[in-house]
């Protein structure tokens, strides 16, 4: 059987990790350039191929119109869910959308799922290239707070992707999985996990039994819109109104806004490790914003979005009946924990200091495939039980909601409903299931519709039971039965958000496409998208006035190298083209210098101009 | 776990149409239990049954072992909760029936209900004027601790009369005395989620 691999599909990053047959423990898997990382970016090139990961978070800078970055913040939603993210994402949403959301990448439309489908495709082509063999199951992460249509869109883009999602993960509780492999921890731990785009705090108690160690969820909360990219809102909005009186399209679509982000993005990072960062932006009217930010003022913006992690981090202590005090250990996960304020702000409300030794950026899918090779070869020593974090429910009479299965339930989990007829010879009864803690349907997220057929009887004969199930993945099974003749009803299930089972055919058709795009090809796109990113850089650099004081023969040397990338281009050789990309940058080191003395004096130097 | 797997493949069995989460956890009809026995029962089964351990396997056996630990978490939730607990065992046993009206209160209590409404309906008002709420939350602050002593109360009744089942399980009495018994627990349980409701309403109008 070919290995399991453990998936950690995030906002901002994603990345793909194994467990080691010999040592046992779990490890992530580095990509073609190195890295583990792969940004969970998708661009659509203009020959209609797809760019996955660092190549195409480039081409955010050079084609925003056809380059995607945080998808996930789309998984599962429907078009009226998203209005407020689009004012702060260049989500180009096709108007057309009705349950699914449909996305506009150049002149393609693509459901969110489909877009995760190419980061889980590109993520096995890193296991198999290095593994030498096929890589087709794997357990995926999701946020412990997604709710179902957010899980099946997850499975449904693995699906698309190439791979059978034997287990979707929570989170927080790979974190655990992974650090208990790592530190043997006991007792009661809770794991605080705040990404890119989602929240999740999980209260787990870790059980050693004579079988052997037991990971059991206590209670789950959180919130799936509250990330590192609100922060990079927030410091976006700051910059955008301090340079209103300049008039700047700081449109979310534009190339501007995203040279913005990437360098605010970098000053925030700065700002974990020291005291001031200064912000240094070129505005397109030759000016240059010069900014300093201290710690203090960066901590100042971000404390209500600190603050707003508080209230799940209660409610699941709550829920749990537990109180901070009694945590034996807490964990922190995610790039966003790297922040100071959120580290002292869980420090003192635990009173307890938290476990940092572990990546934050790996820990998640270390655990993954911590569960991947617990399901490999059977639960031997370790059981993990979660819980499905939000309750189900079903309307009844007025639009109130009836709760079958309450949140926090271990699953499996399942209720039966015994359902009749009101009036003589009625056919139907519909259905209305939900999720959510509030009283009313029409206040908690709606899953599915769907008709119960009934054979035509006098009233309050006919008598249904239907079987509400969440699976291990946290995914809802409905089945009915006829209990006077023990019949087996099949339902159709229309889900609320969801792709259909036609609409995912049409898309694994689609997929075959993309799929059959081989790894040379592939070094071919990736190779042009970075040529096309430093020659744009370069046309940019020429065009401004500073230029003028380069000696001739170095510009000479430049428009020669320039020449040549474009001519590489042209031709299908990708190693040839990262040749010239290697000259180009060492010809125009000296321009790019020059460009930025004249302005900042030395601060960028060394610098490659396609960095600046 | 002679219920749970077959003898002779180890193969995870259906369980029998008459099995009740009792039987499950290996336990008697009773309404003691001690917790730190049923976690312990619970964990162990969930070894066993869990689907982490069925992935490999085939469809069948995957399905049953997805519906079998359903079960096996759905048995532990119901019966970790003393109150899950009695509603569950009435209702196997065919005595579960909630209250013709389950917004009739209990005679006693009707006058006291009356007048908490009443001081509901007030405050609902006077928010909607806009008008000073100060005197009326204090007044259904003092109701709601008044009818929380009551949900204590019942508590205590429900504990006592669990503790009376149990008595009579192990004397082994007759259907007559069983059927007085958890027609009793039945009453208790109405009783109990009638001014539960109603604590519940009040507090959220107090918040």
């Amino acid at each position: 059987m070919p290995r399991i691999v453990g998936i950690d599909l995030g906002t901002t990053n994603s990345l793909v990790a194994y467990t080691d047959a010999q040592t046992g423990q779990p490890r992530c898997i580095p990509g073609p350039n190195g890295s583990t990382l792969c940004p969970s970016v998708v661009s659509l090139d203009a020959d209609g191929s797809i760019i996955v990961g660092e190549p195409a978070r480039r081409r955010l800078l050079t084609q925003p119109e056809r380059t995607i970055y945080s998808v996930k913040r789309l998984m599962g939603r429907g078009p009226s869910d998203i209005q407020s993210e689009l004012k702060l994402f260049p989500f180009r949403v096709d108007p057309a959308s009705k349950n699914v959301i449909r996305v506009q990448l150049g002149e393609k439309v693509f459901t969110p799922p489909e877009i995760s489908s190419f980061i889980l495709r590109e993520l096995k082509n890193w296991a198999e290239a290095y593994f030498g063999e096929t890589v087709d199951r794997a357990v995926v992460t999701v946020p412990a707070y997604f709710n179902d249509a957010q899980r099946q869109a997850t499975k449904d883009a693995g699906k698309l992707g190439g791979l059978e999602v034997l287990r979707l993960v929570n989170e927080p509780t790979a974190a655990a999985l992974a650090y208990g492999l790592h530190e043997k921890q006991r007792g009661k731990v809770a794991v605080y996990d705040l990404g890119g785009g989602t929240f999740d705090i999980s209260v787990l108690k870790l059980i050693s039994t004579s079988e052997g160690d037991i990971y059991q969820v206590l209670s789950t909360n959180g919130d799936t819109h509250l990330g590192g990219d609100d922060i990079d809102n927030l410091l976006q909005a700051f910059v955008h109104e301090r340079l209103q009186p300049d008039q700047i399209d700081f449109s979310p679509h534009g190339e501007l806004a995203q040279e913005l982000r990437k360098t605010l993005i970098d000053i925030k990072h700065q700002l974990s490790e020291t005291e001031v960062a200064t912000l240094r932006f070129p505005l397109p009217n030759g000016k240059i914003f010069v900014r300093e930010f201290t710690r203090d003022a960066l901590e100042a913006l971000i404390r209500p979005i600190v603050d707003r992690t508080m209230a799940p981090v209660k409610q699941a202590l709550a829920d749990a009946q537990l109180k901070p005090t009694e945590m034996d250990e807490v964990v922190l996960v995610g790039g966003a924990t790297r922040t100071p304020l959120i580290r002292r702000t869980v420090q003192e409300f635990f009173d307890r200091k938290p476990h940092t030794e572990l990546n934050p950026d790996e820990v998640v899918a270390l655990g993954a495939a911590v569960q991947a090779n617990i399901l490999d070869l059977g639960v031997k020593n370790m059981l993990l039980l979660d819980v499905t974090p939000l309750s189900l429910g079903i309307e009844t009479y007025g639009g109130a909601v009836a709760k079958v299965i309450p949140r926090n339930s271990t699953i499996p989990a399942s209720a039966q409903e015994l359902y009749t007829t009101g009036v003589d010879n009625q056919t139907g009864i519909d259905i209305h299931v939900l999720q959510g803690e509030r009283e009313l349907a029409k206040d908690c997220r709606s899953l599915a519709r769907f008709t119960l057929r009934v054979p035509p009887a006098p009233a309050g004969l006919p008598r249904i039971e239907v079987k509400f199930l969440i699976d291990a993945n946290g995914i809802l099974q409905v089945a009915a039965k006829d209990v006077r003749t023990g019949e087996q009803h099949s339902i159709e299930v229309q889900p609320s958000y969801g792709l259909d089972d036609s609409e995912i055919e049409r898309m694994l058709e689609e997929s075959i496409e993309y799929a059959e795009q081989d790894f040379a090809e592939r070094q071919v796109i990736e190779a042009r998208t970075e040529a096309e990113s430093i020659l744009s850089a370069t046309a940019k650099a020429l065009a401004n006035p500073q230029s003028a004081q380069l000696p001739v023969d170095e510009r000479a040397k430049i428009d020669a190298g320039v020449a040549a990338l474009q001519e590489a281009v042209k031709g299908s050789d990708y190693k040839r083209i990262r040749l010239q990309i290697e000259e180009l940058n060492h010809a125009t080191q000296h321009l790019a210098e020059l460009l930025l003395n004249s302005a900042v004096e030395s601060a960028f130097a060394g610098k490659k101009l396609a960095e600046v | 776990m002679g219920t749970h797997f077959c003898p002779g493949c180890g193969k995870v069995l259906q369980l029998p149409q008459q099995s009740d989460y009792f039987s499950m956890f290996e336990l008697p009809r009773k309404l003691w239990i001690e917790t730190s026995v049923l976690e312990q029962k619970f964990l162990q089964l969930s070894w066993k049954l869990h689907p982490d351990n069925f992935v490999n396997a085939a469809d069948t056996e995957r399905e049953i072992s997805l519906r079998r630990s359903s079960e096996l978490n759905d048995g532990y939730r119901t019966l970790r909760d003393p109150v899950g607990r009695v509603e569950y065992l009435l209702a196997i046993e065919g005595a579960r029936k909630e209250g013709e009206n389950k917004q009739q209160a209990p005679p006693e209590l009707l006058e006291e209900v009356f007048e908490l409404n009443e001081s509901l309906d007030e405050l609902r008002e006077a928010k909607a004027e806009g008008a000073d709420t100060a005197s009326l939350k204090q007044r259904l602050e003092t109701a709601e601790k008044n009818f929380e002593g009551k949900l204590q109360e019942v508590d205590g009744k429900l504990q006592s009369a669990a503790k009376e089942w149990d008595e009579a399980v192990d004397a082994n009495v007759d259907e007559s005395a069983r059927k007085k018994l958890m027609g009793r627990l039945n009453e208790l349980l109405n009783r109990r989620s009638y001014i539960r409701n109603l604590v519940v309403n009040v507090q959220k109008e107090l918040l």
